[in-house]
């Protein structure tokens, strides 16, 4: 019997659940479908991570040392292809560089993890693809790790910028009902970014509500405002268009009761997560189930968040639904002790048997 | 580290990386036919030779070509005839088989949007006996006005998902003598100019290329079932419809963009019958003051008969106290109709719209003195003679 685990996905989830599996005595096949490992975070070029502000690729960095390991073999521009058999022996199809390979492993963890929601598919009118200054948060990020936050269609600093929230999440009309949970925390973090490099420019965000989980309250909602003087307005933004050179944004000011329409010289549009890719694809391949927004189903919640609906496969991070670096990580951990739990459990009961 | 110029460009093929996303709404179509399967009612086909076209969320909508059941407008035809009279001029110049329908009753969706009148059963009611008139007729019904095709959109969601609504229609159609059919797509005439619209370019006898455009979207058209409504990436960025935008664009005219292209031309309906010093207002100060500012354009294009009218009409308004307005306001239909060579009385019938249009003619290259005096020798011939009205010999005589 195989006890290799299968470790679909080299971001952080991918990153932690490989090591935990290495760490406990197992062996681990991490296939990763880009060249390099760090999943979104690494793709997307997250620089300061929500909401400590530490570096995003130094911490990147800690989880790919940990795959460093003989007990982990990592496979880059690698993507299972099929998948066949049961818990104890699973028969998957790769395929990478060198073609497509046939391996039997014992147990699969999922962990590929989420993409940025689309703003062409929102229904208000936000114009990304019309407007070069209306970005998205990883957009923003993007030129936060580079230092230079300028309007793309000027080179120019902003004036003003605003964060308009729960763009593609809470939204019934687009099927994203649920909330991404950390877009008011990069969003707030992005704005102390923003403030820190550019004293000058006004900051605001736009939101239904912030949800600030757990510590993110202390340690980014107030010092936004208390330090940095970011303005948060609750509203509603409805519309974007070009005027003068500029943004003119449209919509209701919700507490005021009354329509604003302001200027401004970059919005920055904060985009939930959906699943990816990856993981719709690999969620056909391996036969598992979906919920209904397309993330890998958990049945067994709240007390077994990892096992999916196919004994032997275990699902970690933002695969199985919106997640934050923290969840991801623990999750990625649980996740490693089911799967190699399983291929040692099943071992024992063969083993029993046959004495 | 340089901002890259293509900024959109790179974001569009960041875009079709990312797969094809799950639209938001089901193809209500489906369950169309998922109905005709059961039995609950009969499904009338688009007519072969059709026209795919790219809707929000990337399916695909059938455009009829020909073998169409014009379901016109109320306004189009008591306010502006010309309207009609070019999409009907269009159709017989692509030498298409069409058909104008006696039976056709109105809507009356401007009543239900204006002030909730009627109720569902009547309103679904009459659209199913429009529909059913159009299928014992053997043509596709192809819909005139925005207002009614946004309606009958929103009848058919109501259908589809109501079956005690379904069983109420039902029986009146019974005694009415009509069937119960649900047309395969729903199509709204901008629909087809935009299908055609490379035919139209073929066709053309106009220089266009010194005229510039405003296009106003029908709220009607693009606001209500918006997931049934046609887009474009290649117009704006696939964020606004290209109905109207790509048919300037084909005839090559220029589409100008302005601020508030996305705000209802001002008809509003309610405020269009009770409080309509705001309708004036809105479309003067709002849109076609907006328009002047930030695009001055030739000429303001839309697709819908209230749009038309209250853009026009409402300048005739704003002159007596605001010089600068003034930008003549028609529908694309007679846009292209003009572009092909179509008299602009006889056929556009623009001497019915209040905005000076006579410069932009000018600008246009048509010589509408000598047109003007061709249509008085017309009405002259119709006082002498016993026609009551001219015929489509007249049109291109």
């Amino acid at each position: 019997m195989p006890e290799t685990v299968l470790v679909i996905g080299g971001g952080p989830a991918g990153l932690e659940a490989a090591r935990a599996i290495a760490t406990i005595g197992g062996k681990a096949l991490l296939v990763e479908r880009r060249a390099v490992l760090g999943g979104t975070p690494d793709e997307s070029n997250y620089a300061a991570l929500t909401p400590r502000m530490g570096s995003a690729q130094e911490a990147l960095d800690v989880l790919r040392a940990g795959v460093v390991d003989p007990n982990i073999d990592v496979r880059v521009e690698t993507t299972v292809t099929g998948c066949s058999g049961s818990v104890g022996d699973f028969a998957v199809t790769l395929t990478g560089p060198a073609g497509e390979t046939k391996e039997h492993v014992g147990a699969i963890v999922v962990a590929t993890g989420f993409q940025h929601f689309d703003p062409g598919r929102e229904t208000q009118m936000y114009g990304y693809y019309e407007y070069p200054d209306v970005i998205t948060l990883p957009d923003a990020e993007k030129m936060l790790s580079e230092h230079r936050f300028v309007r793309p269609s000027t080179g120019e600093p902003p004036r003003n910028v605003a964060f308009i929230q729960c763009v593609g999440s809470r939204d019934r009309r687009l099927g994203n009902e649920y909330c991404s949970k950390v877009c008011c925390g990069v969003a707030s973090k992005e704005a102390i970014e923003i403030r820190r490099l550019l004293p000058d420019t006004k900051v605001y965000i736009f939101y239904i509500d912030m949800r600030m989980y757990g510590y993110w309250e202390n340690e980014i909602y107030w010092p936004a405002q208390e330090q940095y003087n970011v303005t948060y307005i609750r509203g509603i933004v409805t519309e974007i268009v070009g005027k003068d050179g500029r943004l003119l944004m449209k919509g209701e000011d919700t507490t005021m009761g009354r329509p604003l329409e302001v200027l401004m010289d970059m919005i920055v549009l904060s985009v939930g997560m959906e699943p990816s890719r990856g993981t719709r694809d690999v969620a056909g391949i391996l036969g598992i189930e979906q919920n209904k927004y397309g993330f890998i189903a958990t049945p067994g919640e709240p007390m077994d968040p990892v096992s999916t609906n196919v004994p032997g496969i275990y699902v970690a991070g933002a695969a199985a639904g919106p997640k934050d670096l923290e969840d991801t990580v623990g999750m990625a951990g649980a996740a490693a002790m089911r799967a190699v739990g399983a291929v040692r459990g099943l071992a024992r009961s063969e083993a029993a048997v046959t004495r | 580290m340089p901002i890259p110029l293509n900024v959109l460009d790179t974001r569009r093929e960041a875009r079709e990386e990312r797969g094809p996303a799950v639209p938001p709404t089901e193809d209500v179509r489906e369950k169309v036919f998922e109905l005709e399967a059961k039995g609950e009612w009969l499904v009338q086909r688009v007519p072969d030779p059709w026209i795919g076209v790219t809707t929000k969320y990337g399916r695909i909508k059938k455009i009829p070509i020909a073998r169409t059941w014009h379901h016109k407008s109320c306004g189009q035809c008591g306010h502006i005839p010309g309207y009609s009279t070019a999409i009907f001029w269009l159709i017989r110049k692509l030498g298409l088989d069409y058909n104008d329908p006696k039976d056709q009753t109105s809507c009356t969706a401007w009543n239900y949007y204006a002030s909730a009148t009627s109720n569902q059963g009547a309103q679904a009611a009459v659209a199913m006996r429009n529909f059913g008139a159009a299928y014992e007729s053997g043509y596709f019904p192809m819909i005139h006005c925005g207002t009614s095709y946004g309606h009958y959109k929103e009848v058919r969601e109501e259908l589809v998902h109501s079956a005690p609504l379904r069983d109420e229609v039902r029986r009146i159609c019974d005694k009415l003598g009509k069937p119960f059919v649900m047309p395969e797509e729903i199509v709204h005439y901008s629909e087809w100019i935009y299908a055609m619209r490379d035919e139209f370019a073929k066709r053309r006898v106009l220089d266009l290329s010194s005229i510039d455009v405003t296009v106003h979207p029908a709220c009607h058209y693009h606001k209500l079932v918006v997931e049934d409504a046609i887009y474009d990436p290649d117009v704006y960025g696939g964020q606004r419809t290209a109905v109207v935008s790509s048919v300037v664009t084909a005839l090559g005219a220029n589409v100008k963009d302005y601020s508030t292209w996305f705000d209802c031309c001002g008809f509003g309906f309610r405020h269009i019958l009770v409080q309509r010093d705001f309708t004036r207002s809105f479309a003067t100060l709002r849109k076609i003051d907006v328009m002047r500012e930030e695009a001055n354009p030739d000429v303001v294009l839309t697709h819908d008969t209230g749009c038309v009218t209250t853009l026009d009409q409402s300048q005739f308004a704003a002159r007596a106290h605001k010089p600068n307005v003034g930008i003549p306001v028609m529908s694309e239909a007679q846009f292209a109709a003009l572009a092909m060579g179509a008299h602009p009385y006889r056929v556009c019938q623009l001497h019915w719209h209040s905005t000076e249009y006579r410069p932009l003619l000018e600008k246009m290259g048509i010589d509408w003195r000598e047109r003007w005096r061709e249509f008085e020798d017309d009405l002259e011939r119709l006082k002498k003679d016993d026609k009551a009205y001219l015929t489509w010999e007249d049109a291109d005589a």
